[in-house]
């Protein structure tokens, strides 16, 4: 009756989940009372229990293939009631980070983001390419404007003639600014798509493997439209708000990714006003969009602010470099813009500037290292919802 | 070598608690011909294993084992019996303590013959904590009717009324409501702590809804139903209602092995699931009984052989999970437990009439530390030191334990107390 199942410990994997936070691992006895105490676990093959038990014995692929570890939302539930302190969630979570890792290409920088020793350097690059371009638009826009009448397009988007107004196109050109996040933003999506792929055929295979799920053909159709149904509860946080431990936590993460949300709005808005409409910024601050764009400022500085705040006083969750680089930039693109924003209201030229170009650096290292940080679990948490809701897990 | 090993027969032992091991430890020191204190606490000795129905896994009744150890108490004038009496602080050093005992009255002297006339005509009634509050007692009562000394009790909560009621009632004129709290002092040379254990307070086990639901009870609970003296006179029917279970789940571990609550491995409670699951079969020949475990332990070979003769019947189930959430059902009483069956990996939602909490031991000084110069870990039990001697630890104030593993710890240390007088 029983299959006989031989373990292919990774030994490796284990040292890297536990150096990501999941270090009480190895303290499960497998009592299975998280699975229980886990409000939004499913009632066949629930987790955390299983997970504890693969990342005990090193079991890789039935770990990071499993849209599982995406479905918890790390409500800390299961580590209170855990009755040896192996705290399941932090495990989950330490877990998640060495999935995102294991699915990024190239490899090379999915490793340095999650490397302290190379902050340095993701700071450093968009840094000196920043600065190479703001000094190209200070310092040489008659060369800038002959080269881009070549091809009849007009150069300039700051404000001709009106010295008074502080414009941040007078300092880093919003050609540049296009040029740099657009084709970064391509990138992203394109290797979001490739991994995806091998991402669903993965977490797939998995859920028939372990009869998570009644399908047994990937209907990408029948998946995109669970996907329309589960992109509602994700905005309504209706999983987040089932956890009790760290209910708290879901309305800083509703005003940051609702601010998100809002500031894409925002982007996407002026970037037509920009060219089509061909009118520059700074926009009035009474225009209806900037109002959005200021709320959605204020909401993520003060979201991100709450989610630092709340990492730095709850002792029990683990909170290892991944969580704190995430914050740290997500904090600081809201901070800086703000900070950008009222320096160039209050005329100060030169300190607008500056933050403006700390924004840029967070704002890169936000869009760029998106599928290697720990923000990549919007795009793979997202999926795994709704392959749970097409696969009918529940 | 002219020392003189001939174990010259001087200075007393204390034994503190007077449960199985500190039975045991008496005894056997008093035996040899040593002078014994015996100091219990509550009015009658035998302790938690005079609460039991069946020892494991004989099942044998606990007056086999206790009437034999009453028998050779009172055979052996070396041993003196203070009850409702409890040791104030320890001072001195190995081979010359001093210890004050606080003696409680209990209002009735020797010439009691138990023959009850005065529970009679009491009208009082208090909370029988001998059966863990499930039944009242008269406020004139018998510990058990396996107390030693056999004789009744007056707890002090009895009015004026009742007072000359009992008292005009005793044709022994064996009451005397003149007694008054005692302290004194002894002299010893070596104590023996038997200072036993304590169910853990289920109540604290936020999850599993003791307290909450009348139909979750803890195993000690079942086993005072079980018992032909206890507040059922040994019918096991759930709280609520009376009636008789149907269904039956046990929680292993409930508050053991758990460091919300009892870190360690209560020893003792698989064993005492299995026990109660006999019981209920006896009783119930149909009923369904589950058991929800992480692990069973049951160690050594007649345990091992308990277990297994239990797997073979066909009413019992074992789902290796454990018990992490509770709801009740309002309107019936019946409990809804949830677990992960983590053989099959799916939760397991199960409604039963009743839900039995294996609840574990707390060492009593944990609770209630003696002053004296002890050391305990940091679960509070205490840590014998041989190196310091004089004092030592026995029971399940030593380690969670059995019945077996206590006796034989508590003959251990009652050869240690001994060997402490001889080499002063």
């Amino acid at each position: 009756m029983t299959e006989t199942y031989l373990a292919q410990p990774d030994l490796e994997f284990i040292a890297r989940v536990r150096g990501l936070g999941g270090d009480t691992l190895k303290k499960c006895y497998q009592c299975a009372t998280c699975s229980v105490a886990c409000p939004i676990a499913p009632e066949n093959s629930p987790f955390p229990r299983k997970e504890m038990i693969a990342a005990s014995w090193g079991l890789k692929d039935r770990l990071i293939k499993s849209a599982d570890i995406w479905l918890c939302h790390n409500c800390g539930d299961c580590t209170d009631l855990c009755p040896r302190g192996a705290a399941p969630g932090d495990v989950l979570a330490a877990v998640r980070s060495a999935a995102i890792t294991e699915y990024a290409q190239p490899k090379a920088l999915a490793k340095a983001v999650n490397d302290p020793k190379k902050l340095p350097w993701l700071l450093g690059i968009p840094a000196i390419w920043i600065a190479i371009l703001a000094y190209i638009t200070m310092a040489h826009e008659d060369v800038m404007t002959k080269l881009f009448n070549v091809f009849g397009i007009a150069w300039s988007h700051a404000h001709d003639g009106a010295e008074h107004v502080i414009a941040q196109a007078d300092f880093f050109s919003t050609w540049f600014v296009d040029l740099t996040f657009v084709p970064l933003a391509g990138a992203v999506v394109i290797i979001f798509a490739l991994t995806l792929k091998r991402f669903l055929t993965d977490i797939h295979e998995n859920a028939v493997m372990e009869g998570k799920t009644d399908k047994k053909n990937l209907d990408y159709k029948a998946l995109l439209q669970a996907m329309g149904r589960v992109i509602p509860r994700i905005l309504k946080h209706e999983k987040f708000n089932e956890c009790e431990t760290n209910k708290e936590r879901a309305t800083p993460h509703m005003m940051v990714l609702f601010s998100f949300i809002g500031l894409a709005i925002v982007t996407g808005i002026f970037f037509i006003v920009l060219y089509v409409f061909q009118t520059p910024g700074p926009y009035s601050q009474l225009n209806p969009v900037k109002w959005l764009a200021n709320i959605a400022g204020v909401a993520l500085v003060i979201g991100a602010g709450l989610m630092i705040k709340s990492r730095l006083d709850d002792k029990e969750q683990v909170t290892t470099y991944k969580d704190w680089y995430i914050l740290g930039i997500v904090f600081s693109v809201g901070l800086t813009g703000m900070l950008t924003e009222m320096a160039r209201l209050a005329h100060l030229e030169w300190t607008s500037y500056g933050f403006y170009y700390l924004h840029l650096i967070a704002i890169f290292n936000l869009f760029a290292f998106l599928p290697y940080s720990k923000m990549a679990h919007l795009v793979y948490r997202t999926t795994a919802m709704a392959y749970a809701e097409y696969a009918n897990r529940k | 070598m002219t020392t003189d090993n001939s174990a010259p027969v001087s200075g007393s032992i204390m034994v503190v608690g007077g449960g199985i091991s500190g039975l045991t430890t008496a005894l056997e020191a008093a035996e040899i011909g040593y002078e014994v204190f015996l100091i219990e606490k509550e009015a009658s000795l035998g302790g938690r294993v005079s609460q039991l129905k069946h020892y494991f896994p004989k099942l044998c009744p606990p007056t086999c084992g206790l009437e034999i150890n009453y028998r050779r108490i009172k055979d052996n004038k070396n041993i003196k019996v203070f009850t409702m009496s409890e040791v104030g602080h320890v001072d001195g050093t190995p081979g010359d303590y001093t210890v004050t005992v606080k003696t409680a009255p209990r209002y009735v002297n020797e010439n009691c013959t138990a023959c009850g006339e005065c529970a009679k005509v009491c009208e009082t009634e208090i909370s029988n904590e001998f059966n863990f509050g499930m039944d009242r007692r008269k406020a004139a009562y018998l510990p058990h009717n396996m107390a030693f000394p056999m004789r009744y009790v007056m707890d002090p909560s009895m009015g004026t009324d009742d007072r000359d009621k009992v008292k005009e009632a005793c044709k022994y004129d064996a009451v005397d409501f003149d007694m008054e709290e005692k302290t004194f002092d002894l002299k010893v040379g070596a104590v023996v702590w038997n200072t036993g254990w304590q169910p853990y307070d289920a109540t604290r086990i936020d999850n599993l809804g003791f307290g909450r639901y009348q139909n979750v009870i803890t195993n000690m609970m079942l086993e005072r139903m079980a018992s032909f003296n206890g507040p059922t006179q040994g019918k096991i029917l759930r709280p609520s209602d009376d009636k008789a279970p149907e269904t039956i789940a046990f929680a292993q571990c409930a508050g053991s092995r758990d460091e919300n609550h009892l870190p360690y491995c209560s020893y003792i409670c698989c064993m005492a699931s299995l026990k109660h699951a006999t019981y209920l079969r006896e009783q119930y020949p149909d009923a369904k009984i589950y058991i929800y475990y992480i692990d069973l332990r049951t160690p050594g070979l007649k345990y091992e052989k308990f277990y297994a003769k239990l797997k073979e019947d066909e009413n019992i189930f074992f789902v290796k999970g454990k018990v992490a959430e509770v709801t009740e059902d309002a309107a019936s009483g019946n409990i809804n437990l949830v677990a992960e069956d983590t053989i099959t990996g799916d939760k397991v939602r199960q409604t039963v009439d009743m839900l039995v909490l294996a609840t574990g031991m707390q060492p009593t000084a944990a609770i209630d530390k003696p002053a004296a110069d002890l050391t305990y870990d940091a679960e509070g039990f205490i840590i014998n030191d041989f190196s310091k001697g004089g004092m030592f630890a026995a029971g399940c104030a030593n380690k969670p334990a059995d019945v077996v593993t206590s006796n034989q710890n508590a003959t251990g240390m009652a050869l240690k107390a001994i060997q402490t007088l001889v080499r002063r």
